[in-house]
């Protein structure tokens, strides 16, 4: 049975460019903020109207940006950039000032771009390579302090800590709605798929908050009533694939489409545009560095080093996952020259196998020329796991 | 019988070069020139034979200038880094694995041995004897694929995987400034973690980004992780390191620093080039001091070439093999170069880089806190810094080297500086009208493609 | 008891060439092999219509027919699709039990599989979309040394020397090759290097999935001798010799699998 509000949901989301841009008629500006660590209670509680820049999925726009930036560069980064020279997307045309974090340097670096070549105002936050160590929270407490300077500047206000709490509060009840929501994707029976409460996350980067928290809570109320208890648990004709590693973006629906057309059922996934942001994040101050810090402290971003393997929160929050939804192959995606995850790869395998999770990794970009050769793979792997799990249950009969 | 594929050096020149000076090393001994004639004609081509080809397309060979004492000196603490860094980690000096293109200061007053990834492929060289050049290269290639199978095979920089966790090379610490010029170099580090070696020290020095020299809170955040990274090192030297010995190797590099400005400033100012491009390129980097493992051989090669390049300056002696009024080149991007050779075929040379010059030439404050000057220091590397103030430090030393073009280069998958290239060549062209060309290195080893020569070539001929 | 034969066929469509094997029962009875076509349909009747005029055989005499490669997903005269990962397992398992790694090389694609006594994948890497250590790559290589794509693997065994090739894309080491040609490098020597260039980047797959005796090279590629000696220095192994054409591995398994799904849905007993 559908659930009505991801409906409204959709048509809220074609109205809000002319709504943004109503909004900024009158008088209201848009920040646009991409970086894993951008702290976007602050943006909120100034006033600005925060949304994520995330756009992928359009071949064409990576070889614009290629142009400006290189194609060396990952797919992603090249696609913000060429979507900012075409200046076509209806979220982009709409942002007055753009916040970036240097959490990937090539993130980092599409933020020079962009100011260079199309005379964007650019706020950067930086962002500590040793974020564990007390020095490094210290320089990203005083980096969110300036960050939070650059926007009141702009805002022409000062940061009313009230108003902070408020945007926290707001937040928090978006996070932990989200978290609800999720786990009803993943259990037995499910009356919403993966890719439907994976549409509703980021839906909330496009949003206004407020709204979208009802919306939210709309959400829930109708998956109780349709399900009262969801239970999570590995049902024989299913093969259940968890998504790890680069970001997918909005508008890049390539390798979701694949895993489904082959069988496969996604569970769960950590990747940066998916549910792993809103897990763990835990404000205990309110100030910019306290709600800075909460975020570094978040699972990590993968383009921030772990130097001790055996300490890596990362690979424990994707242990914890994987075992909390259930899920009995993990695909590692990995885009063209997203070093961060690409660069971990073999090392998550590895990692993995000790608990003896298959690892199918996909490397790939947003043009459509590899997609028989990730059917194949991804149609193996579904095999793969499914003659295992028959295996397994001939064995247990 | 000899092997006539190989380079000699003219036996008559060694009169002449046994008179020039010692190597003073940071240990207290050195090598006299008759040591160094002894190494480079008699153990050399035994030991490191590819060093001596002479194959046409060989981008790396021996300088032909055999009268500046440098170019045999500085090939021969080259062939020489196996032998005297396995001396200096034995007699207890933890040798550290850093990046390209920083300052050194801080490794060298902790008691260790700072080697970039270059010398630590130099190290790792010099432990393999009798190879051909052919033979050297395919051995390279195969242990650096070892690295792409463990990380990534759109690595550029793989942070000596290859030679230390599976090439056996025994690096104590791997602890470069990360963020800096390259984005792949903390994820290189971070490999480090799954490699066999689990007994390699792994830190990244963390060199903050934007505006970073303005910010207070940015050069104490640095300051803090040099402290870190003194402390480290002592604990494996077994040693306490004091403020005092930052400030005293501060000023030893300084020298370095300052004598190889001086060096470039004569070289520039010279009507015919004083040095073929090879030769000038190891003068400058010997200010950095981190290029042979071992500070005090630097600075004293470099001192002593400083005393020959004034003097051929002076006298309008040019180089041997460079054309009268060549064609200048400054190239800019990082960790690769067009062979110089090819280029002085073509009627040009390469003047300067902005790779490296960008430390080598930032002076240290000798006076205050070491820490917090040598971070300062640190965080204003032009080569650093928004596009527009590298741009403009850019222009500056195009105007002194009186360039006529620039060459951007950069390695396949990198992708900081590939990102920067146009944004810079953009700046220039606009601010100069100075013509720039930018290229992507695909090749790795001793032969670069046709295909990219002739672009560099094309380029030459077009100014 | 039934008198009647049971046949079944696997129809492998190959970027470059089509496979089909018939078994009965526990033996090849019958094997086709033709250059894929555009249309891969097409290609698929031939190699399969190849194989049943060897056998004396029609298509009605078929109990079951799987279909794989990549054009397995238009595949009208199978019963079912299946990927050539699973089947080059099964392949290899049928006819080498001991084997538990295969490497195959294609058209477009090289594989390494990790097998297990039943010849189900454990694991699998594939190459991206690199082109290092295919067919096509090799296709390339022969037209920039003017030679037969069969003779590539003799020529590099009659190296004396190896040069070093440090790109093994397709694009990079075209134009690497033309360099070194250009500058007077022998082309033996040449070729040799960049079989081997192509073994160690292949050898990375393994570095993802491991590597367990017995080895099996399956693949058009697998017929390239020169290609065969490099990858077993890379690796570091010895490559079981196959017993039919390695071309034909990934049909054989499809063949195997016919078999045994037929059984499964009670089409013979």
């Amino acid at each position: 049975m559908p659930i009505k509000t991801l409906e409204v949901i959709r048509k809220r989301l074609e109205d809000r460019p002319a709504e943004l841009n109503k909004l900024r008629e009158n008088g209201q500006k848009v920040v646009g903020w991409t970086g894993y660590n951008v702290p976007e209670e602050i943006i909120h509680a100034l006033g600005f109207i925060p949304i994520r820049i995330a756009i992928g999925g359009d071949d064409r726009l990576v070889e614009v940006g290629g142009r400006y930036a290189s194609s060396k560069n990952c797919v992603f980064i090249r696609e913000i950039v060429g979507a900012f020279s075409e200046n076509e997307d209806p979220y982009i045309q709409q942002t007055d000032i753009l916040a970036f974090d240097a959490t990937c340097l090539q993130n980092f670096r599409a933020a020079e771009v962009i100011e260079y070549y199309f005379k964007k105002d650019v706020i950067v936050l930086g962002v500590p390579r040793n974020f564990y160590w007390e020095e490094g929270k210290e320089y990203f407490g005083k980096e969110a302090d300036e960050f939070t300077r650059l926007l009141e500047e702009r805002a022409g206000v000062s940061l009313d800590l009230t108003k902070l709490g408020e945007s926290v509060a707001l937040y928090n009840d978006i996070r932990k709605t989200l978290k609800s929501i999720y786990s009803f994707q993943a259990a037995k029976d499910n009356v919403i798929s993966w890719v439907e409460v994976f549409d509703l996350i980021q839906a909330g980067d496009l949003l206004d908050k407020k709204e979208y928290l009802a919306l939210l809570h709309q959400t829930l109320a109708e998956l109780q009533a349709l399900q009262h208890n969801p239970v999570i648990e590995v049902d024989g004709n299913d093969a259940r694939i968890f998504i790890s590693g680069s970001l997918i973006p909005r508008g890049d629906r390539k390798l979701i489409n694949i895993i489904t057309s082959v069988g496969g059922r996604i569970v769960g996934d950590d990747i940066w545009t998916g549910i792993l942001p809103h897990l763990d994040l835990d404000i205990k101050e309110i100030s910019p560095a306290g709600v800075a810090l909460a975020y570094l402290n978040r699972t990590p971003h993968a383009a921030l080093p772990y130097l001790d393997l055996e300490s890596d929160r990362r690979l424990k929050k994707l242990h914890e996952l994987l075992a909390e939804f259930k899920a009995q192959g993990v695909i590692y995606h990995t885009l063209r020259y997203c070093d961060p995850f690409t660069f971990k790869a073999k090392e998550t395998k590895d990692v993995l196998a000790k608990s003896a999770i298959p690892v199918l990794e996909i490397h790939t970009e947003y043009a459509g020329s590899d997609y028989e050769a990730l059917r194949t793979r991804l149609e193996a792997f579904v095999e793969m796991i499914k003659i295992k799990a028959e295996s397994a249950a001939e064995v247990t009969v | 019988m000899a092997n006539t594929d190989l380079y000699e050096y003219p036996p008559e020149l060694r009169e002449e070069f046994e008179a020039t000076e010692a190597i003073q090393f940071r240990d207290g001994s050195s090598a006299t020139a008759a040591d160094v004639w002894h190494f480079m004609t008699e153990i050399a081509p035994k030991r490191y034979p590819f060093a001596y080809t002479q194959k046409k397309y060989a981008g790396v060979r021996l300088s032909r200038d055999i009268h500046l004492p440098s170019a045999i000196k500085n090939h021969y603490l080259l062939l020489t880094m196996n032998d005297r860094i396995t001396k200096s980690r034995e007699n207890g000096a933890p040798v550290i694995f850093v990046q390209g293109g920083q300052s050194v200061d801080p490794y060298y007053a902790a008691g260790g041995i700072a080697l970039r990834p270059a010398s630590v492929g130099l190290w790792a060289r010099g432990r393999h004897e009798g190879l051909g050049l052919n033979e050297e290269v395919v051995r390279q290639h195969k242990q650096k694929e070892k690295a792409y199978h463990a990380i990534s095979f759109e690595a550029c920089q793989t942070a000596g995987y290859e030679n230390i966790q599976e090439g056996g090379l025994p690096i104590d610490m791997v602890a470069p400034f990360t963020c800096l010029r390259c984005s792949d170099i903390s994820y290189g580090v971070e490999a480090h973690r799954h490699g066999p070696n689990k007994a390699v020290k792994l830190m990244n020095i963390d060199y903050p980004m934007r505006h970073q020299a303005d910010k207070k809170w940015a050069v104490e955040y640095f300051a803090q992780n040099l402290r870190r990274l003194t402390n480290e090192i002592g604990k494996l030297a077994g040693r306490d390191v004091t403020d005092d010995d930052l400030s005293k190797e501060i000023r030893l590099h300084n020298e370095g620093r300052r004598l190889a400005i001086e060096t470039a400033e004569l070289w520039w100012s010279a009507d015919l080039p004083p040095t073929n491009g090879v030769d000038r390129r190891s003068l400058y980097q010997m200010g950095g001091m981190e290029v042979h493992g071992d500070p005090s051989a630097s600075l004293t090669v470099l001192r002593e070439s400083h005393a020959y390049i004034k003097e051929r300056v002076k006298k309008g002696i040019k180089a041997e093999g460079v054309v009268d009024k060549p064609i200048r080149l400054f190239v800019c991007g990082s960790c690769v170069f067009p062979n110089d050779f090819r280029i002085e075929e073509a009627g040009a040379i390469i003047v300067g880089q902005d790779n490296h010059w960008s430390d080598i030439s930032t002076l240290v404050e000798e006076d205050g806190d070491p820490y917090q000057n040598l971070a300062h220091a640190i965080l204003s590397y032009p080569y650093e810094q928004s596009v527009e103030l590298r741009a403009a430090w850019t222009i500056e030393q195009l105007k002194k080297s009186r360039a006529d073009g620039v060459l951007f280069l950069y390695q396949w998958g990198c992708n900081t500086q590939s990102a920067i290239a146009r944004m810079l060549c953009d700046t220039i062209k606009r601010d100069t009208g100075i013509p720039t060309m930018i290229i992507e290195q695909h090749e790795g080893g001793s032969e670069q493609s046709e295909q990219l020569l002739n672009r560099v070539n094309a380029f030459i001929e077009m100014l | 008891m039934s008198l009647k034969r049971n046949f079944f066929a696997g129809v492998d469509v190959g970027s470059l060439a089509a496979k089909a094997v018939i078994l009965e029962d526990g033996k090849v009875f019958a094997t086709g092999l033709v250059p894929s076509g555009f249309d891969s349909v097409e290609s698929g009747l031939n190699a399969l219509n190849l194989a049943l005029e060897t056998a004396g055989l029609k298509k009605e005499d078929l109990t079951y027919i799987v279909g794989t490669g990549y054009g397995r997903v238009s595949a009208p005269y199978a019963n079912k699709a299946v990927t050539e990962i699973t089947c080059h397992a099964k392949g290899a398992n049928f006819l080498h039990p001991t084997v538990r790694t295969i490497i195959d090389m294609g058209g477009q694609d090289c594989k390494a599989i990790r097998i297990d006594e039943d010849g189900a994948v454990v694991d699998f890497a594939m190459n991206d979309k690199c082109a290092a250590g295919t067919g096509r790559f090799l296709e390339v290589m022969a037209g920039v040394f003017k030679v037969k794509l069969e003779d590539l693997g003799a020529l590099s065994l009659s190296a004396t020397e190896l040069v070093p090739m440090s790109s093994t894309c397709t694009v990079f080491a075209e134009s690497e090759t033309i360099s070194l040609v250009a500058r007077g490098e022998k082309p033996a020597n040449i070729l040799n290097g960049i079989h081997h260039a192509i073994a160690n980047r292949i050898s990375g797959l393994f570095a993802r999935v491991g590597i367990t005796s017995d080895v099996f090279f399956s693949g058009g590629v697998a017929k390239n001798n020169g290609m065969k000696t490099a990858i077993e220095e890379a690796l570091k192994v010895t490559i079981v010799k196959p017993e039919i054409d390695p071309q034909l591995i990934g049909a054989l398994g499809a063949a195997v699998l016919a078999r045994n799904f037929s059984k499964k849905e009670g089409l013979w007993s």
